[in-house]
C-alpha cells in the first residue's frame, strides 16, 4: 500500500434501502392529498364539474343517504348477496380445491375445466343466469359464488398440493382415519393458501357485485353506482365506489384477523 | 378561445362575401364534424342526410359514431368527442345539461295519433293471468333498461294514469328485457313498433296498449349538441339542423306519409338497410324497418310541452335536482316550438 | 411381538432395491440397519410398517401385541414430522384422538411420556420454539403415546447436529433402560448403530442383500462416547462397509 493511503479510515456503510420497513401513515397522508387536491381542483374550476365531483359533495351525498335511511336498504340486500354467494362459492370451491389435491382422478378430470372457467368473464354469462336461476335474488348469489369458485379452488388445490407430504405419511402411519387427516393435517396445512386465495375471492365477489346488480335490482350499492351512472351523477357515483371501497378494505381486514388467528402458529 | 373567436370572425366574414351571390349559405366550407348514431330506424334521417349528400352540401363533412347505448352518446357528446347525436331524453341527459355539458337543440321522434307508435307490451304469463290491458297493471312489473330511461318514464306515465302501482326492474339492455319478457319473469314492457310486433307474433308476448294513449305527441327523441357547439357555433348548428332536416323530410314522405309510394319506400328501405340490420337479409329487415316508421318532427321542431313534462318527472322522482330549469336543458333559439 | 421378515424382495420397475432379506426381529431389542446410501433401508422400514408392499416375500407379526397397544408399528421420521399448527400437547394427543381417547385419559398417557421425555414443561410450545433435539423428543413421546409393539425409527438423529445426536443418544439409551421397547433402527451413522444396536445388520449396496449381522453383548446403559469396545466393533463394520459404500458413491444416480 502507497503511504497516502495508510491513514485509517472508518467503513464506508453501504447497506442501506432495499429492507421493508412499515409506514403505515404514508399510506394516508397520499390518500389525504389526493383528497385536497380534488377538493381545491373542483372548488377552484380547474377541474370541471363533468370530469370529477367535488370531495365535500361526494361526502353530503354520502350523509344524505345515511340520514335518508337509503343507504341501509341499499348495504343490506348487497351484503347478502355478497354473503350469500361467497359463501356457496367458496364452501364449494374448497371442497373441489380439497378433492382435486387428494384425488389423482377428480384432478384429472376437473382441472381442464377449471382451468377452462376461470378466464370467462362472468357478466358475459349473466344472460344465461338470467334463464337458470330468473331475475330475482337466486341469479345475483349464482354470479356472485361462480366468480369466487373458481379462484377458491385453484388457491385451495395449489394449498393442498403444497402441505408437507410427510406429515400426512405421519398420520398414516398412526393409524389416522382419512376423514382425520384431511381435517386435521391437509386442511390446517393448506389454510394459509387457502385464506391468501380468499382475499382473492372476494374482491372479486365484490367485482362482480356491480355486475349481479344490473339485473332486477332496485336497491344495493351495485345498482345504486349503475344507476348514477346512467343519470351521469357523479356525486352519486363516487359514494358508490367508496362504499365498495370501503367494503373491499373491512373484508381485507377481517381475513387478516382470521389469519392472525388461525395462522399465529407461523410467526 | 383566440381560434374559435377568428374561426367565428372569418365565418362572419365569409357570410358577408357569400351571402349577396348563394341561396344557400354553406357558410362553414366542408368543416369536419362527428355525429353520434345508434342503429335504430329512429336515426334514419341522420343516415339519410350522409348517403344522400345533404349534410355535404351545407358544407358538414360528416363521420358518422355509432354507440351501443344513448347515455355512452351523451357523454361522448359532452367530452367533445361527438358534436351531434339524437336520442330520447333521459336523466343522464338532464344531468350532463345541468353540468353545462350539452343542450337540446331541436326535436326528432314523436308519438303521433294515427301513426303507429310505442307498444304496451305484456309477458303470455301474464297475459293468461289477466293482464290483458294496461289497466290491469297493478301490482305488475315493468322492464326498464335504467333508472331515469325513456322506458322508466313511459312505464310510470301510464301506471300513473292508471292509478296503478307497478315494479321497474332496471335490466341495463335491451336483450335481457326481452328475454326476461319472453321468459315471464316481467310481466310488461314498452318499446317501438319494429321491436314490439314481431315479438308480439312469437306468442309469447302481447301488445295490450299504445303509448300515444297515454302520451299524446310525446317527444320520444331529440336532437342534442354541446353546450359549446349550441352557444358558439350557431351556423355550424344551423347548417346540421336544416340538412338533417332534409333528411327528415325524406324520411317521412317516404316512410309515414307515404307519398313516394311502393318505390320510395322501397328505395329508401335500402337506405336504412345500409345502416340498420345490416347484418339481416333485406327481406327481414324491410319488414322490420317497415313496422318502425314513426314520425320526425318536420324541421327538427321541437315539442317543448312534452320536453317539459319528462324534466318534470325527473325531478319528481328525484333522479335530477330540483332546482334544473328547462332553460338548462332545452336552448330554443334553432327550431321551431311546438 | 416378534416381527419375522422372509425373502424379501422389492423392485421399483426395473430398478432392484432389496433382495432376498430374510430376518427376525426379536422382542425388546434395537436392531440397527446400517449400509451405503441408497441401498434400500429406508425402504425396508416403510415395508416392515406397511407403508408399501414388497415385490415378493412375507412380513409377519409373530405373539401378541402388548396391552393398550393403539398402534403396534409406529415410525420417528427424521424429520421430526410434528404439526406445526399444534402444541407439543396437541400433537400428541393428534394420535389418541383417533383412538377416542379424549380428556382425562388421554391426559394420563400424555403426562406420562412428556416426563419420559423430559419435556413436562414444554407441553404448551409450538414446535417453531422448540430445538431439533426437542423436537425430536416430541417425535419420540408421541410414538410413545400409543405404546407401539415396534418402533420404527428412521434415520432419527440424522437432522440434528452432533452434540444434539449424543445427548439424544443418551435419552434412547435411558428410555430403553427404564422401559425396554423394540425397535427396528435404520442409521447411516456407524457410531450411533453401535452405541444403540443389540444386533446390527449390514446392507449391501443397492439390490440391498444382507452382508452380515452383528451381535453386540455389551448391555447399552454401559456403552460410552468413544467406548474402545465400540471403536473396534465399529472399524470392523466400516471394513465391510467401505468398498460398498465408495461402490455406491460413485454410481450414477438412478433416474
Amino acid at each position: 500500500m502507497s503511504e497516502k493511503s495508510s491513514k485509517p479510515r472508518s467503513v464506508e456503510f453501504r447497506g442501506g434501502g432495499f429492507a421493508p420497513v412499515s409506514h403505515r401513515w404514508v399510506g394516508l397522508v397520499v390518500f389525504i392529498v389526493l383528497i385536497v387536491l380534488a377538493e381545491v381542483g373542483t372548488q377552484t374550476g380547474f377541474i370541471s364539474a363533468l370530469t370529477m365531483p367535488k370531495p365535500s359533495d361526494v361526502l353530503e351525498t354520502f350523509h344524505q343517504l345515511y340520514v335518508s335511511g337509503l343507504l341501509w336498504k341499499h348495504l343490506v340486500p348487497s351484503i347478502t348477496r355478497l354473503l350469500v354467494g361467497a359463501t356457496l362459492g367458496i364452501t364449494v370451491g374448497i371442497w373441489v380445491g380439497v378433492m382435486i389435491g387428494l384425488f389423482s382422478y377428480v384432478r384429472a378430470g376437473l382441472v381442464p375445466l377449471v382451468a377452462a372457467i376461470f378466464p370467462i368473464p362472468k357478466i358475459a354469462l349473466l344472460p344465461l343466469f338470467v334463464i337458470w336461476f330468473g331475475i330475482d335474488e337466486a341469479s345475483k348469489y349464482a354470479l356472485i359464488a361462480f366468480g369466487t369458485f373458481t379462484p377458491t379452488v385453484v388457491a385451495t388445490y395449489g394449498a393442498v398440493d403444497n402441505v408437507d407430504r410427510t406429515l400426512i405419511r405421519m398420520g398414516q402411519s398412526f393409524g389416522l382415519s382419512w376423514t382425520s387427516i384431511v381435517r386435521k393435517i391437509v386442511l390446517p396445512g393448506a389454510m394459509a393458501g387457502i385464506l391468501s386465495g380468499l382475499r382473492i375471492s372476494m374482491a372479486i365477489a365484490i367485482i362482480l357485485l356491480v355486475a349481479a346488480e344490473m339485473l332486477g335490482a332496485e336497491y344495493g350499492i351495485g345498482a345504486y353506482i349503475l344507476e348514477a351512472g346512467s343519470l351521469y351523477d357523479l356525486e352519486r357515483l363516487f359514494a358508490g365506489v367508496v362504499i365498495l371501497s370501503v367494503m373491499g378494505v373491512l373484508v381485507s381486514a377481517a381475513i387478516s384477523a382470521v389469519e392472525r388467528k388461525l395462522l399465529g402458529w407461523r410467526t | 378561445m383566440i381560434i374559435i373567436d377568428r374561426r367565428k370572425a372569418l365565418t362572419l366574414m365569409g357570410a358577408a362575401a357569400v351571402a349577396s351571390t348563394l341561396a344557400t349559405p354553406a357558410l362553414s366550407q366542408s368543416r369536419k364534424i362527428r355525429v353520434g348514431a345508434l342503429r335504430f330506424t329512429s336515426h334514419s334521417a341522420t343516415f339519410i342526410a350522409v348517403v344522400r349528400g345533404y349534410f355535404k352540401d351545407a358544407g358538414l363533412d360528416v363521420e358518422l359514431k355509432f354507440f351501443q347505448a344513448a347515455t355512452p352518446m351523451a357523454v361522448a357528446i359532452a367530452s367533445g368527442d361527438v358534436d351531434y347525436a339524437v336520442t330520447a331524453v333521459s336523466g343522464g341527459l338532464v344531468s350532463l345539461a345541468d353540468k353545462g355539458a350539452i343542450k337540446v337543440i331541436g326535436g326528432a321522434l314523436s308519438e303521433e295519433a294515427g301513426i303507429d307508435g310505442q307498444k304496451i307490451l305484456a309477458s303470455d304469463k301474464a297475459f293468461q293471468a289477466g293482464l290483458t290491458s294496461p289497466a290491469a297493471l297493478d301490482g305488475k312489473t315493468f322492464g326498464i333498461t335504467t333508472a331515469g330511461s325513456s322506458f322508466h318514464f313511459m312505464g310510470s306515465q301510464v301506471a300513473a294514469k292508471e292509478g296503478a302501482s307497478v315494479t321497474f326492474k332496471p335490466l341495463q339492455k335491451v336483450g335481457a328485457i326481452i328475454g326476461a319478457l319472453k321468459s315471464g319473469q316481467i310481466d310488461a314492457w314498452s318499446i317501438v313498433p319494429h321491436i314490439a310486433k314481431p315479438l308480439a307474433g312469437s306468442g309469447k308476448v302481447h301488445i295490450i296498449g299504445n303509448i300515444s294513449d297515454y302520451l299524446p305527441n310525446y317527444q320520444v327523441t331529440t336532437v342534442f349538441t354541446s353546450a359549446k357547439n349550441a352557444a358558439d357555433e350557431r351556423s355550424m348548428t344551423q347548417d346540421f339542423l336544416g340538412a338533417f332536416s332534409k333528411g327528415v323530410d325524406d324520411y317521412n314522405a317516404a316512410m309515414v306519409d307515404k307519398t313516394l309510394g311502393d318505390d320510395g319506400m322501397n328505395e329508401m328501405v335500402d337506405l336504412i338497410h345500409k345502416y340498420v340490420y345490416a347484418d339481416r337479409p333485406r327481406e327481414k329487415a324491410a319488414k322490420s324497418i317497415i313496422n318502425g316508421s314513426m314520425r320526425l318532427n318536420a324541421g327538427a321542431a321541437l315539442n317543448v310541452s312534452s320536453v317539459e313534462d319528462q324534466l318534470n318527472w325527473f325531478k319528481s322522482e328525484d333522479l335530477v335536482g330540483k332546482d334544473i330549469k328547462l332553460d338548462t336543458l332545452v336552448d330554443a333559439s334553432y327550431v321551431k316550438t311546438i | 411381538m416378534d416381527i419375522r421378515l422372509s425373502g424379501i424382495n422389492h423392485s421399483y420397475d426395473d430398478l432392484e432395491v432389496l433382495r432376498d432379506v430374510t430376518l427376525d426381529i426379536p422382542s425388546g431389542k434395537i436392531v440397527c440397519v446400517v449400509g451405503p446410501s441408497g441401498c434400500g433401508k429406508s425402504t425396508l422400514l416403510r415395508l416392515i410398517g406397511g407403508l408399501e408392499r414388497p415385490t415378493s416375500g412375507e412380513i409377519l407379526q409373530m405373539g401378541d401385541v402388548p396391552e393398550n397397544c393403539l398402534n403396534p408399528l409406529t415410525y420417528v421420521f427424521q424429520d421430526f414430522a410434528l404439526l406445526p399448527w399444534r402444541t407439543v400437547h396437541g400433537n400428541i394427543s393428534l394420535v389418541l384422538e383417533d383412538h377416542g381417547i379424549r380428556g382425562a385419559r388421554a391426559q394420563v398417557i400424555i403426562d406420562d411420556v412428556l416426563e419420559r421425555t423430559r419435556l413436562t414443561d414444554f407441553a404448551k410450545a409450538l414446535p417453531r420454539q422448540l430445538s431439533g433435539g426437542m423436537k425430536q423428543r416430541v417425535a419420540i413421546a408421541r410414538a410413545l403415546a400409543v405404546n407401539p409393539a415396534v418402533m420404527l425409527m428412521d434415520e432419527p438423529l440424522s437432522a440434528l447436529d452432533s452434540q444434539t445426536r449424543e445427548l439424544l443418544i443418551d435419552d434412547l439409551v435411558a428410555l430403553w433402560s427404564r422401559t425396554p421397547f423394540t425397535a427396528v433402527y435404520v442409521t447411516h451413522n456407524l457410531a450411533e448403530a453401535v452405541r444403540l444396536g443389540h444386533l446390527i445388520v449390514v446392507l449391501s449396496r443397492r439390490p440391498g442383500e444382507i452382508r452380515e449381522i452383528v451381535e453386540i453383548d455389551k448391555p447399552l446403559a454401559d456403552r460410552r462416547y468413544a467406548d474402545p469396545d465400540l471403536e473396534i466393533q465399529q472399524k470392523r463394520l466400516w471394513d465391510l462397509m467401505r468398498e460398498e459404500a465408495r461402490a455406491a458413491d460413485e454410481e450414477l444416480i438412478h433416474v
